[in-house]
């Protein structure tokens, strides 16, 4: 899943017709006390100005300011140009026009196994997240299209009457044709609003899921997704993305500030139940990691260094599960010239190594891990003879 | 018994290059088993005609590969099977290609990061028309002893060691590709292996749950219990729940869950599969997966280390209870024949070398000449005549003999476009001829009459002083024996117009402290051939020799001096010709004279 601002993703539904209000996303304040003279609107409305960027409670850190006029919103925005929360510097801000409304409404649709399901709702805001048994559904299968008429009954369902029912259908109909032409996974809109002005509905906020794996049909989204986890990437974790992009196999790799006991497990599935372990037996991750699919041996070189680099740490943890078509010797080959080379630059002081493996090559690759003892590591090699993860065990056993 | 893959399995693979390893992998295995390779045809339209070469023990076995699944399943009509190889960005087409095929009943997708919506799309579309669609993401489907569709297994020690040989009670599903290893391994160790296991892939919405292949299993007797490897996100694991605790099951469940680390993370924080991501109301985490399989009465251990004893628990009851009885292994197994470097390694067999050189070695990172790293030489201050020195003498020469060789190479490199190797070069280039082949050109004038009389010079010069001959002697056995004297004598230069090469070379190396014995000699013959005839001068052919000679180098390698001068100004005038654009050139009439018969009437072919 891939997480898209709120600017692109109003793109995105103003593409396939949803009104959304009208916006700018501006990098200075600059910036935008000159598009406010070349815009009616941002002279004539009242606005809002957010930072733009992955950030969750921006209402808390004052990220969001409503109701102001031109002066305000660029006031506002060189308020929050060059903020700095946690690792996240604000570099953006999107300012929109505020909506006079009264009511305000629920849309979304998601993805399910067997297709998705549209989600719409007669309150909104955080209202509807109390009032949960008021969300109604429509449930479709994969490759099928909603009828107007099913839209409809949902809207009605949902305790729309009259004309706003056929409104809110018709909104809800739009959201499903931006959700399936976008391969999106979830869009939600919350709140939608009835605009005083036209009657038209708008949609006030966004939250948009697309499917990164559909990228390559997709030439338009010209957006960089954003990090999920409230935020930004560091340095380490973006330059394995970088090597992970390039490679056959994949390297990943995510930072855990302050903990003290780091990961370089293999594969997807082994690497969580690793971690699972460590949080069992009462340690602390340092980070996440993992290699699979057979990766170039110095492509683990770059993943083994970062995992190497990460501060405090005081076990490593190179486990894996017996691999199908993973080459042990080669990537055991990457994982020893990044320890050998943290070595040489001061690191890997008072670090326990724990190795824990099998597959293609398991023997080769076991015993080169061995030998890095005649180095001077600490280091404690195990074969598919020892379960899993009882180098975990053994690794945190004076906890 | 087993489900979806059996002995009746017969397998069309999609794709290039990744298909071709799995049919590898899938070849092992039914060595092992001793059954035909179950790889039939591989469908890759940039291929189509070709055949891929798939190792089976120790030979080779030539599988065809076709454009469509159509044409694949018309040759083969036992095809049954499809493994999809396909980049993520076509293996939708290709896998609803094989799905439409009317032979095909059971399709495994490989490609990872297929989008979610294709994914959906092939699913639906294998439920409609009552077929298989596995995956995408999926490590493949293994049957013990009967079948193996992809790489899930690893390498063939594994397959022993995991005995897939032969069959066990077993059924187990994961999602993890590296885990299905893991767990076919644990129930070979703690119980008595398995039937089949299925690889269903990472994705948030693999093709097939674990509901459709837990019905399967408990339809198949042989299967007793089935382990099924989960993680957070989705409702796969609730839906096995669910179907699990409906009614009373005849196969026991056993169950992991992975991602309790979630819950001591920062929040938001989600990593693994593309699958393994918690949903918007706390639903799909690990633990209401655990507990749904607990409350539907499977086993579930506390963490994966604890599986294997579960599953042992579990194996120890179905003994007891009499419904599998302790396996019986094979006596003899097929051992997977070794490569020759294999067996070489292991000091299994001897092979007889083809070549044997004693100049050089590239087996290392580097080169190395006559033992020496090239970067060391470098680094040391060697420069290319001590190289030429290691290669062509194997020996280190000394800084002197370095410098007289450089001389000798900077003096022989060019001799103007008119001579016979540089014309023919030019007029290869001109022909548009490439580099190597007309440089070719050129070498090939090297013989007798140019460049060619290196060797010869220093064979006769040194067989003379070796025999102390005298001047008149040696000149007297040359005519009697051999002719002219190699080395002697010049098409232009003369004693009036002498050969600046030839008094620059004998100048340097006179002043230098060494003997030279060859020298002398050549020296004296010139004297006297000279005083015959005014072109019968010591050439620079035999003045290189006669010096090359004293130095050491051995007679064979001397012509070798020349070459590879020559081949730096013959380089040249090629590069020289291509990059004035020279046009194709040709000999005017008047440069011929035309000897041969005049023009007459042909009679008639008898």
């Amino acid at each position: 899943m891939a997480k898209v601002l709120e600017g692109p993703g109003m793109g995105l539904m103003k593409k396939w017709g949803i009104a959304v209000p009208q916006y700018v996303v501006v990098t200075s304040a600059d910036e935008l006390a000159k598009l406010g003279q070349a815009n009616e609107w941002m002279k004539k409305s009242k606005l809002v100005a957010k930072a733009h960027e992955a950030l969750g409670s921006r209402f808390k850190l004052g990220l969001v300011k409503v109701g102001l006029d031109l002066n305000g919103a660029v006031a506002a925005t060189k308020e929050m140009i060059g903020r700095q929360v946690g690792s996240i510097t604000v570099t953006q801000v999107i300012v929109s026009e505020m909506i006079p409304h009264k009511e305000e409404y629920y849309c979304a649709v998601k993805s399910t196994r067997e297709g998705s399901e549209i989600l719409v709702a007669n309150c909104g805001g955080i209202e509807v997240e109390s009032n949960w048994d008021r969300v109604k559904r429509l449930t479709l299968d994969v490759g099928q299209q909603p009828t107007p008429e099913g839209l409809e009954k949902l809207a009605k369902d949902a305790g729309f009457s009259g004309a706003l029912a056929k409104k809110m259908a018709e909104f809800a109909g739009k959201m499903f044709t931006c959700f399936d032409n976008e391969d999106a996974q979830y869009l939600e809109v919350n709140p939608v609003v009835t605009r005083e002005s036209d009657g038209e509905l708008v949609a006030l906020d966004a939250v948009t899921l697309l499917d990164g794996d559909a990228k390559f049909r997709h030439p338009d989204w010209n957006f960089q997704f954003a990090a999920e986890f409230g935020r930004a990437y560091s340095r380490d974790e973006m330059e394995v993305m970088a090597v992970d992009s390039k490679i056959k196999g994949s390297v990943k790799f995510i930072e855990i500030p302050g903990g003290d006991t780091a990961m370089l497990p293999a594969g997807g599935g082994a690497s969580v139940y690793y971690s699972d372990a460590v949080v069992a037996r009462g340690g602390k991750l340092a980070n996440y990691a993992e290699y699979s699919g057979d990766p170039p041996d110095w492509a683990v070189e770059v993943l083994t260094e970062k995992v190497c680099s990460l501060p405090g740490i005081k076990n490593i943890i190179v486990g894996g599960a017996i691999a199908n078509f993973t080459d042990v010797k080669k990537t055991f080959g990457g994982i020893i010239n990044g320890f050998r080379k943290a070595k040489s630059e001061g690191k890997l002081k008072q670090v326990r190594i724990w190795v824990r493996r099998g597959g293609p090559r398991e023997k080769e690759g076991l015993d080169a891990m061995r030998a890095l003892k005649d180095e001077g590591f600490d280091i404690n090699v195990f074969d598919r003879n020892t379960p899993l993860t009882d180098i975990v065990d053994k690794a945190l056993q004076n906890k | 018994m087993s489900i979806l893959a059996n002995k009746d399995t017969h397998v069309v693979i999609q794709g290039g290059q990744a298909g071709v390893n799995a049919a590898r992998r899938m070849a092992e295995f039914c060595y092992l088993i001793k059954r035909p390779l179950n790889v039939e045809a591989f469908v890759y339209p940039p291929d189509a005609g070709k055949t891929n070469e798939i190792p089976y023990g120790s030979g080779l076995i030539a599988i065809p590969v076709y454009k469509s699944i159509a044409e694949a399943t018309k040759h083969h009509p036992n095809i049954n099977t499809s493994l999809v190889y396909i980049g993520a960005d076509r293996a939708m087409k290709g896998g609803m290609e094989a799905l439409d095929d009317p032979h095909i009943k059971v399709v495994s997708m490989i490609t990872e990061g297929v989008p979610e919506k294709d994914a959906k799309l092939l699913g639906a579309h294998a439920r409609k028309l009552g077929k298989v669609f596995n995956g995408p993401s999926s490590i493949g489907i293994i049957s013990a002893g009967s079948c193996r569709l992809g790489v899930i297994g690893g390498a063939f020690d594994n397959l022993v060691l995991s005995k897939l040989y032969r069959e066990g009670s077993f059924g187990v599903i994961t999602k993890s590709g590296g885990l299905s290893n893991e767990i076919i391994w644990i129930c070979s160790q703690f119980a008595d292996g398995i039937t089949t296991a299925i690889g269903i892939g990472g994705d948030a919405y693999p093709g097939t749950d674990y509901v459709s292949y837990l019905e399967m299993f408990e339809n198949d007797p042989q299967t007793k219990a089935v382990v099924i490897v989960g993680e957070m996100g989705g409702d796969l694991e609730e839906r096995a729940a669910e179907w699990y605790g409906a009614k009373k099951r005849r196969i026991k469940l056993i169950g992991v869950v992975s991602g309790f680390c979630q819950e001591s993370l920062p929040k938001g924080m989600k990593f693994g599969h593309a699958g393994a991501k918690e949903g918007m109301k706390g639903e799909g985490s690990a633990r209401s997966k655990s507990d749904a399989l607990k409350k539907a009465g499977a086993i579930v251990p506390p963490t994966f280390g604890a599986l294997g004893p579960a599953i042992k628990e579990t194996y120890q009851e179905l003994l007891k209870s009499g419904q599998v009885k302790e396996p019986v292994e094979p006596a003899v197994l097929p051992r997977l024949p070794k490569s020759i470097e294999e067996a070489m390694k292991a000091d299994e067999v001897m092979v007889a070398p083809l070549i044997r050189t004693t100049i050089s070695d590239d087996r290392g990172d580097e080169p190395c000449y006559d033992g020496y790293p090239a970067s060391e030489l470098i680094n040391k201050g060697y420069e290319i005549p001590h190289v030429i020195g290691l290669l062509w003498d194997k020996r280190l020469i000394s800084k002197q003999e370095a410098e007289i060789i450089k001389r000798i190479m900077m003096l022989s490199a060019d001799h103007g476009p008119c001579v016979s190797g540089a014309y023919a070069t030019i007029l290869a280039a001109c022909a548009g001829i490439g580099l190597s082949q007309a440089v070719a050109a050129g070498m090939i004038m090297i013989g007798p009459r140019f460049g060619g009389a290196v060797t010869d010079a220093g064979r006769f010069f040194k067989y003379a002083v070796d025999n102390k001959m005298s001047v008149d002697d040696f000149l007297a056995y040359m005519k009697k024996n051999h002719g002219p004297v190699p080395g002697i004598g010049h098409r232009v230069k003369s004693l009036r117009n002498p050969d600046k090469r030839v008094k620059e070379l004998v100048g340097y190396v006179k002043s230098l402290p060494i003997k030279t014995p060859c020298l002398d000699f050549a020296l004296e013959v010139e004297k006297v051939t000279a005083a015959k005839k005014d072109n019968l001068i010591l050439n620079v052919d035999g003045t290189m020799a006669a010096v090359l000679v004293d130095i050491g180098f051995p007679i064979d390698s001397l012509n070798g001096f020349f070459i590879l001068s020559r081949t730096i100004g013959l380089i040249g005038h090629w590069v020289d010709q291509k990059r004035q654009d020279s046009r194709l050139i040709r000999l005017f009439d008047y440069l011929v004279n035309y000897a041969a018969p005049k023009r007459r009437e042909v009679p008639p072919l008898k």
